[in-house]
């Protein structure tokens, strides 16, 4: 087709525009980030023992499942989805692993048992969206309520301990010095892979182009010969898949299974995705943004409870930061 | 229609803007623009894509604020603060798209926002539903107060929009492309109320691509271009030639390039019996190799649904497609673009883009496969080559290849859709309405590269309700009517006169005559 010509071609080269397209985007992480950095060194000068090694980690690996939940979720907000179920997902596959683990079978295959029924989970909602072409706050409402009452009805609402060896993902760690380094854990490892994973996944897969495709015109995206529900069905299949791993780490820092643990948790990785610049509306959003987002509120949890600041006055201010993230892009998108 | 006006001596000054300019990031978008508007008058503004009329319009109704500049309204100057502060002024503007809201009824729309309450503060639906009433009077409309908006068809919808203006007294009048979603009637039934509301005074900015239907309504004429106004001319004293150059800047000598394509008798495309229950009914056709076959018919009388069965769009009753000699199944987009076919929208924003992606990203949207074939790894490289081929050869006007669509012009949207198509190395493009909304220069442009396509062995199908576009650009025309086919000519020995007459359903030449068909 190289000879089409064309009228009042521009001459000019056209340069790629790669650093000129993502300065914006570079300006919305940067001002995250220094969000991030800024409440970081506030709780650093005027909390003691914020600035440790110690309480530095584990604010980390407190941080670690929500951020999961939150990369899984934004993959589903990105198509213009959402995930209710989040919450109920973890209880039940980090029940599930426990009665496996109980039950005598390997504790890596109760583990890949748990991980399954996330993606079940996460299958399910994706076909009532698109099969069903149910709204995805209605369809995955309706499974919030049906997984969690899936889980107390197999446990019949009570806590089963799980066998020792259970407890050493979410409690163990490589590098550990004793006294004087307590090591990195398991779930920070975990964390940190799914990340790096999920960003590629997001940023530089074929996948990924299709979440933002869809998301930002998904009649576009059908006419351009791409498997809208497909891409949907998948999507949900990630948000079930990090829901199943934050519970079964979740259960193995407890070493037990807890039935009716996890509820609210999708609105924090909701919230966490948020923060970091999702758009609810669709078509955009990042892995780096929702892993920023989820360590604002993390920060934000641990320096307050170490200035005294009770549960429900962090209540308060998480929900202002929410509120400020998204009012603050709002205006700043305005003209 | 009577040109003549009841007050001929409407000339008093509604609306006198001096040396406006207003610049955006990276832009001028007005330079020291002037312009007026009297009482009684229907003012065209015209002028291509990005040449400031809109700017000029949003700063007329609030929107925007100019930077520089004067404007006088009603002999004082003013600067308008928001939409709302033109409305109470008096300045109405309908829009392209309608601002109405399609559940609530007619009545409720016209009065939003200052509905009539009864003593007790509640809705007095009763005085709202007579009020409706005489405010569509006045413009002729007979129309339910209490219909629910959406049932309406669009014309009447915008019949509401402007009553729902004439009801807030509007003096001034701005309405952006009000003709780009009305039939021929419908049209009618807008300047018949155009006329009307000339006749008691109003002054109407009115803006247009189709130059053609100017001559109906307009007193006097404005062209900008590139953010200046070039001229304002009464009507009656200027060609439409010169319209279209001092548009352009440059002299077009023809509307349509010369011919370059020549049909092969190679079948490239048959069409064979496809039936859409109640839409399509038994249509076949063959496209050549090289050919720019045209689609002609009324509104309605099933083009675009056409256009979605054979692309797989849209689920068929029956029917078969075959490309170059072979059967294919066609369910789904996905396999009408393995086949070869290529689709593009008559809505390009809601079907053919995602506007806030990257120009790149929507080159390679219908085959990201291409440039990501180890393991589904994109490779940015091989994406930026091939925009960067596209928007070398199809002259798409941009600042980087990463550029947001949403920035682009629609000459140039429309290009990136075209890239998009010629990426995945469709052979048979059906293209509806692929000049609407652009402005003239572009339109060219697009044009010669329809020729330059079918030149190079492509198959073109181009949906088009405007039929100089038909004669000027395909070597032959279905004309559907009524979800049939009524007859296929050869371009070069029909007229306009008779497509129409194939598409009013007053003549049909496939019935029971399949061999009609003249190549």
């Amino acid at each position: 087709m190289s000879q089409i010509t064309t009228k009042d071609r521009s001459d000019s080269p056209i340069e790629s525009g790669a650093t000129k397209s993502r300065s914006r985007t570079a300006v919305d992480r940067f001002l995250t980030t220094g969000a991030l950095v800024v409440l970081f060194t506030i709780f650093s000068i005027t909390a003691n023992n914020f600035f440790t090694l110690r309480s530095v980690l584990s604010l980390i690996l407190q941080t670690s499942t929500v951020t999961l939940m939150g990369i899984g979720v934004t993959f589903i907000i990105i198509t213009g989805g959402i995930d209710l179920s989040i919450g109920s997902v973890i209880a039940l596959t980090g029940t599930i692993a426990v009665m496996a683990a109980d039950a005598n079978i390997p504790i890596w295959l109760s583990m890949v048992l748990g991980l399954a029924t996330g993606v079940v989970c996460g299958a399910v909602n994706g076909l009532l969206v698109t099969r069903l072409k149910l709204p995805p706050f209605i369809a995955t409402l309706g499974m919030m309520m049906v997984v969690r009452g899936l889980v107390l009805t197999i446990t019949n609402a009570n806590s089963r301990p799980a066998p020792e060896a259970f407890g050493t993902l979410g409690n163990g760690s490589v590098f550990s010095y004793g006294q004087k380094f307590p090591g990195i854990a398991f779930p920070v490892i975990i964390m940190i892979a799914a990340a790096f994973i999920f960003h590629f996944i997001l940023r530089w897969m074929r996948i990924g182009r299709y979440t933002y495709a869809v998301g930002s015109n998904e009649e576009a995206a059908r006419l351009s010969g791409i498997n809208v529900n497909r891409v949907k069905i998948i999507t949900y299949v990630i948000g079930g898949f990090l829901s199943a791993l934050s519970g079964i780490i979740l259960a193995s820092r407890m070493v037990t299974s807890q039935p009716n643990g996890g509820i609210g948790y999708e609105l924090n990785a909701i919230a966490a995705a948020v923060i970091g610049g999702t758009s609810l509306m669709g078509g955009s959003g990042t892995v780096a943004g929702t892993v920023i987002g989820s360590f604002i509120m993390g920060v934000l949890t641990v320096g307050l409870t170490m200035q005294g600041a009770n549960y429900f006055m962090q209540q308060i201010v998480i929900g202002v930061v929410v509120i400020g993230a998204v009012a603050f892009d709002q205006l700043r998108s305005g003209r | 229609m009577n040109r003549g006006r009841a007050g001929a001596t409407a000339t008093e000054i509604i609306l006198k803007v001096e040396n406006v300019s207003k610049s955006f990031p990276g832009v001028k978008a007005l330079d020291q623009v002037s312009f007026d508007l009297r009482r009684g008058e229907v003012h065209a503004l015209v002028g291509e894509n990005g040449a400031g009329k809109s700017t000029l319009m949003k700063i007329l109704s609030g929107v925007y604020q100019a930077d520089e500049g004067v404007i006088h309204y009603k002999g004082s100057p003013v600067k308008f603060r928001d939409a709302t502060h033109a409305r109470d002024a008096g300045i109405g503007i309908i829009y392209q798209e309608l601002n109405l809201i399609p559940h609530l009824s007619v009545a409720a729309n016209i009065f939003i926002g200052r509905e009539p309450l009864t003593r007790f503060h509640t809705l007095d639906e009763k005085k709202m539903n007579a009020d409706a009433v005489a405010i569509l009077a006045r413009l002729n409309l007979n129309l339910d107060p209490t219909v629910i908006l959406r049932d309406l068809p669009v014309s009447k919808q915008q019949m509401v929009e402007i009553a729902k203006s004439i009801s807030l007294d509007s003096e001034m009048l701005i309405m952006d492309e009000p003709t780009s979603a009305l039939t021929e009637s419908e049209i009618d039934e807008l300047f018949t109320v155009i006329h009307s509301l000339r006749n008691r005074g109003v002054a109407i900015i009115y803006i247009s691509h189709r130059l053609e239907e100017l001559k109906h309504i307009v007193d006097r004429i404005s062209i900008f271009r590139d953010g200046r106004s070039v001229s304002t001319d009464d009507y009656a004293s200027i060609t439409m030639d010169e319209i279209v150059n001092r548009m352009v800047g440059r002299t077009l000598e023809n509307k349509f390039p010369p011919k370059r394509n020549a049909p092969t008798g190679e079948k490239l495309l048959e069409v064979k019996n496809i039936v859409r229950a109640g839409v399509l009914h038994d249509i076949s056709f063959d496209l050549y190799r090289g050919e720019v076959l045209g689609v002609s018919g009324l509104m309605g009388a099933g083009r675009s649904e056409l256009a979605r069965a054979i692309f797989g769009a849209d689920p068929i009753d029956s029917g078969d497609l075959t490309i170059e000699g072979r059967r294919v199944s066609v369910k789904t987009p996905a396999d009408a673009i393995g086949a070869g076919i290529a689709y593009l929208s008559e809505n390009r924003k809601e079907e053919g883009l995602a506007v806030k992606m990257q120009l790149s990203e929507n080159v390679t949207m219908a085959n990201v496969p291409e440039i990501s074939k180890r393991f589904g790894i994109l490779s940015r490289k091989q994406e930026m080559d091939a925009a960067a081929h596209y928007v070398h050869d199809l002259g798409i006007r941009t600042p980087t290849l990463a550029q947001v669509v949403n920035n682009l012009s629609g000459g140039n949207q429309q290009k990136v859709v075209v890239a998009k198509w010629l990426f995945c190395n469709s052979k048979v493009l059906i293209l509806d309405e692929p000049t609407r909304g652009i402005d003239v220069g572009a339109k060219y442009e697009i044009y010669e590269l329809i020729n330059a396509l079918a030149n190079e062995g492509a198959g073109i199908i181009m949906i088009s309700s405007e039929l100089p576009e038909i004669l000027g650009m395909t070597d032959r025309v279905l004309v559907l009517h009524e979800g049939r086919l009524a007859g296929t000519l050869s371009t070069g020995e029909t007229t306009q006169e008779e497509i129409l007459n194939y598409a009013a359903g007053l003549m049909n030449r496939s019935e029971g005559n399949p061999s009609g068909e003249r190549t």
